[in-house]
């Protein structure tokens, strides 16, 4: 187990939404305003924490021809679980999360990460990849939800700060409702991905610079 | 391996998928159990929380009411007026709201109890920002029929959001009916 390594590729290398390009439905529908990405990269960080270890637990009672239906049952129970949970015990909580809970049964970052990482590996490390890879979900959401809330709404921070209506930073006849519709969904995804290839991309120069240097 | 095609191994298989199946099932009703009380006395308090909102004093539950559009689920009554809960269907699913009307037939104002619209567009018609109130204040003082402006009425629709503001006009229109057929 590599703690690291596992969250270099999580936030970056590979990223569940720029590089793995999973979840893509939530990424899109869901980042117009900044609490909308927390609320959602932190549910979907719990969920995925708590499947992974289920998974990675059971992985060598699941017969492999059935496992996707089994991940799917595991999946989908949990979350349901958590679902009446908060509506029973933290009703406020429910209600602003309310429309996240559900998509994320059909998140297939949960289902992927099941599959290419919990399934064929110990408790604790499938905990760790949980961890990372929900981490590097809710950085991408958050960048996205920023650019977007930012162009789309000119505001900062909307559904948190300043009482939920965000801070403003360009005037109300500046923002292009455009950006918090789904061609704004796409296009700020397409730069968000191309950055962080650029990102890499350099990362990766540097590294083989200092490898030769260091020889 | 042989034994992989088996009657035998193909019927553990299924045995495994159903034990898993049965073990998450019963976690779930486990869960429900403890929780269906709760949940249902939450929603109790925010249907009450919203009549109060609607209808100063609030108001008792009538047995019978008119209800021609189908939207109706549920009225209340007081002396002043009435505090009406519809279930328009919106963008996504059906917007549960409360809309209180008086004795003449005017809306006092309306609450969204819950509702599943798109966050960011939809869903500012039940948000508690400046944005969400004022588009709900827009319906007080209406009576007869409303309808978005985009139709050629008064109600400025949500940007974005034309068919949750049309599906939360018919939610107005159907408890101004029904107020209109009890009076």
């Amino acid at each position: 187990m590599n703690f690291k390594k596992q969250f270099e590729e999580g936030l970056l290398t590979k990223n569940p939404v720029t590089v793995q390009l999973l979840g893509m439905c939530s990424v899109l529908a869901i980042t117009t305003s900044l609490f909308n990405g927390l609320g959602m990269g932190l549910s979907v960080t719990i969920i995925l924490i708590c499947s992974n270890v289920l998974i990675s637990a059971l992985r060598k009672v699941i017969p492999s021809q059935i496992r996707i239906a089994a991940y799917i049952v595991i999946i989908a129970g949990f979350v349901t679980i958590v679902d009446l949970l908060l509506k029973a015990y933290l009703p406020d909580l429910s209600e602003s999360l309310g429309v996240f809970i559900p998509l994320i049964v059909v998140n297939c970052i949960i289902l992927g990460r099941a599959e290419g990482f919990a399934s064929k590996n110990g408790v604790l490390a499938s905990a760790v990849d949980g961890l990372c890879q929900g981490i590097g979900y809710t950085v991408a959401l958050v960048i996205m939800c920023v650019i977007r809330e930012l162009l789309g709404s000119g505001t900062f921070g909307g559904g948190l700060l300043n009482g939920g209506e965000g801070i403003r930073l360009l005037p109300a006849q500046f923002p292009a409702m455009m950006m918090v519709m789904p061609v704004g969904g796409f296009l700020t995804l397409g730069f968000v991905i191309a950055g962080s290839q650029w990102l890499m991309a350099r990362l990766d120069r540097k590294n083989r610079k200092n490898r030769k240097g260091g020889r | 391996m042989s034994q992989k095609n088996s009657a035998l191994y193909i019927l553990r298989l299924a045995l495994t998928l159903l034990a898993i199946t049965a073990a998450v099932a019963a976690a779930l009703a486990g869960v429900n159990a403890i929780t269906a009380p709760r949940i249902a006395q939450a929603n109790a308090l925010k249907t009450q929380q919203a009549i109060e909102a609607v209808l100063p004093g609030g108001g008792e539950p009538l047995d019978v009411f008119p209800d021609e559009t189908g939207l109706v689920s549920r009225v209340y009554a007081s002396d002043t007026g009435y505090a009406v809960e519809v279930t328009p269907t919106g963008f996504d699913n059906t917007i549960t709201m409360m809309v209180g009307v008086d004795k003449s037939g005017q809306v006092l104002g309306i609450d969204i109890i819950s509702h599943t619209e798109t966050a960011g567009l939809g869903a500012v018609s039940a948000a508690k920002t400046t944005a969400g109130e004022v588009f709900r204040g827009q319906f007080a003082g209406c009576s007869g029929e409303v309808s978005v402006a985009k139709d050629g009425g008064s109600i400025d629709a949500i940007t974005g959001a034309t068919i949750t503001s049309r599906a939360i006009c018919s939610g107005v229109n159907a408890a101004l009916a029904c107020v209109a057929g009890l009076n």
